[in-house]
């Protein structure tokens, strides 16, 4: 009941019409920058970063929220045009999506596409609304040792659990620890690997990390290996109006996709990767015409674009709550939060209620916008697929160093950014994960934080981490996580 | 199925290498910590640890067959063109070229060098429509912030010119 009155006042803050139009320019600034070709959302996100530092935390998160959310839908549109995704997430969406626009049908399948996301999120956003409370009930019990757990937890999970190969992915995690030791060290004020040059006693900032890896990275991968290729637009031609076959294979896609979603979201699993990916599997099992798939089922394009906003809905859990980040996208929000001086947990709740409620209130008037500006502004969208890849890559690269400078007013920023933007071309061209990089370099010092907080209530007796309970288990499951598959893999031989 | 990549053991021996360096820096660390025992240099040295224990496995593979699952290294394989020196440099250049300006030249300037280099790297050889969009692309993004978010950037070179216009 106090969640509900909680969310009343919260709506009370996003419909104030100042903050329904922070909300209305982050919608369409994500979806304008998400739907550029090479640009995911944690990209979108990191570059319009530097557009909220003169707002006040309020209109600035909401703005965000917007942004988050019209990032991801523009991803898909791309990803239906142009058949490039921008992102592990959009994989699972291109398979059948951009065939259907093969077929003459991208009208129906960005339809089903922007009504699943809208569902697919509006539902999402009940359940954060009804299990976020618990959670912060929960978390409220939470102590250092548990934090630090729960921290190594993640960890682990983004870094060793997925992808192509774990020790790649432990390379970029350490990379991102590495690079979230430099600067002053928050316990003691003593300066850590900042060599003397002042840019650097701020610590690493998440957006510059972001942006290098995300856009320099992909420019100067896409100008090595791409930029002689050229890739085939899909005409948008035809209805954008979904038949009544379409919607009746659409809505069950829906749902199942936002309880295969959600769930995935809230655990640091990350992202959207894995759900798309089942959500694809399910349909494909489960649909009446599995020979459709591959050559444009509607049921491969709902179930893993509404998969996909549910998990970036259930992304939200965690990082609203127990203040950890589980994808790219996150710990850059998490790192907006930063910049006002908030650390999303449970006591952010109870000392910035209205904040907190606001933001989510707007993740409902968000979902609704998105609807409503997304269909009949489909075209604009479409004709910002057409810019040329020079123009494109030399405009997104002009706003990247606007980001990184604008931080310190320093060239030394810029050279920072070239730097990572060499090491994202090394990890894209070598396929190491660039996800746990990000989050280790903001996750990592609240990590030591809480490490050394437990350390100092225990005296210094490391058996805390083991004899609390909570915290056991936390570990307990991260040492099966690692060490179960590799015993499944030996007694298999 | 051997197969050696020079590029792979060079990115090993880089993560051995980062880690090294940052247990020497971490001996440099006052150890002192008071409640928790355990000062700045703890968790740095644990890291270091970290780096060297992962360099010294990525080392492994990459000398016992390559990196496991890795990309092909053939670029036709990967569905790409090989290595393209020139496109790769004008877009070193480009940002480099713009690290030098920006303080200098000013925002609008280095902002314009930049978008045409980058375009130049892209495949571009219109030079003339480059420039002229990127001066519209990076003036607008300057009043923008300038004028209506009161972000400082630097004028530069054309400070005197915005102050004449009235900007």
């Amino acid at each position: 009941m106090e969640a509900l009155q909680a969310l009343l006042a919260g709506f009370g803050v996003a419909l104030q019409p100042i903050n329904l139009l922070w909300g209305f320019v982050g919608v369409t600034l994500g979806t304008l920058v998400g739907v550029l070709p090479g640009v995911g959302p944690a990209l979108t996100v990191a570059m319009l970063l530097p557009l909220t530092v003169k707002l006040d935390p309020t209109g600035a998160l909401i703005m965000f929220a917007g942004i988050y959310y019209g990032a991801m839908f523009g991803g898909s549109t791309t990803t239906i045009l142009l058949n490039t995704p921008g992102e592990s997430a959009s994989i699972a969406t291109a398979l059948e999506g951009n065939r259907m626009a093969k077929a003459g049908r991208a009208g129906p399948a960005l339809a089903t596409s922007a009504i699943g996301s809208f569902v697919a999120g509006t539902i999402a956003t009940l359940l954060l609304t009804l299990l976020a409370p618990l959670v912060v009930d929960l978390a409220l019990k939470f102590g250092p040792a548990e934090y630090f757990s729960l921290m190594v937890f993640a960890f682990i999970t983004v870094s060793a659990v997925l992808g192509s190969s774990t020790v790649r992915g432990l390379a970029s995690l350490f990379l991102g620890l590495c690079l979230g030791l430099i600067g002053i060290d928050s316990q003691t004020g003593q300066a850590r690997f900042a060599f003397g040059v002042p840019e650097l006693l701020d610590g690493v900032d998440v957006v510059v990390l972001a942006v290098g890896l995300f856009a320099v990275g992909e420019a100067l991968y896409v100008a090595a290996y791409q930029s002689r290729l050229s890739a085939k637009l899909e005409r948008m031609s035809g209805s954008i109006l979904m038949s009544r076959e379409d919607w009746k294979r659409s809505w069950p896609a829906w749902l199942r996709a936002t309880a295969i979603g959600f769930p995935f979201g809230t655990i640091p699993a990350g992202g959207s990767e894995i759900p798309t990916f089942l959500s694809y599997a399910t349909e494909k099992k489960l649909s009446r015409h599995p020979e459709q798939f591959g050559t444009g089922a509607i049921e491969g394009v709902a179930g893993p674009e509404a998969a996909n906003n549910a998990a970036a809905t259930g992304v939200l859990v965690p990082l609203l709550t127990l203040g950890i980040p589980t994808s790219a996208t996150a710990a850059i929000l998490l790192g907006a939060f930063q910049n006002y001086g908030l650390q999303p947990g449970p006591l952010l709740f109870q000392s910035q209620t209205e904040l907190v409620w606001g933001l989510i209130a707007s993740l409902y008037v968000g979902n609704v916008i998105l609807l409503i500006l997304n269909l009949p502004l489909i075209g604009i969208w479409v004709k910002v697929l057409t810019i040329p890849r020079d123009l494109l890559y030399a405009g997104i690269l002009v706003f990247a160093t606007l980001g990184a400078y604008s931080l310190h007013q320093s060239w030394v920023d810029l050279l920072t950014l070239y730097v990572f933007g060499l090491l994202g071309f090394a990890m894209r061209r070598w396929d190491i994960p660039v996800g746990p990089a990000v989050i280790g370099l903001i996750l990592g010092p609240l990590a030591e934080t809480q490490f050394r907080r437990a350390l100092s209530i225990s005296q210094g007796d490391a058996s805390v981490f083991f004899t609390q309970p909570i915290s056991a288990t936390f570990l307990a499951i991260t040492a099966a996580l690692v060490v179960l598959p590799w015993v499944v893999r030996r007694v298999r031989r | 199925m051997k197969r050696r990549s020079a590029a792979e053991i060079a990115l090993s021996l880089g993560v051995l290498a980062l880690g090294a360096g940052v247990a020497a820096g971490t001996a440099m660390l006052p150890s002192e910590g008071g409640y928790a025992g355990i000062g700045p240099n703890f968790v740095p040295g644990v890291v270091a640890a970290c780096l060297l224990f992962t360099g010294a496995w990525l080392a492994f593979e990459a000398f016992s067959g390559g990196w496991r699952n890795a990309p092909p290294d053939d670029a036709r394989e990967r569905g790409e063109h090989p290595f393209d020196f020139a496109a790769f440099g004008w877009v070193t250049v480009g940002l480099f070229a713009h690290m030098a300006l920006i303080r200098l030249g000013g925002f609008v300037v280095a902002g314009t060098v930049l978008f045409a280099c980058i375009a130049r790297g892209f495949g571009s050889r219109r030079i003339a429509r480059d420039v002229a969009i990127g001066v519209l692309l990076s003036l607008g993004v300057f009043l923008f912030f300038v004028k209506l978010l009161n972000v400082g950037l630097p004028a530069g070179w054309l400070g005197p010119l915005f102050g004449t216009a009235g900007l």
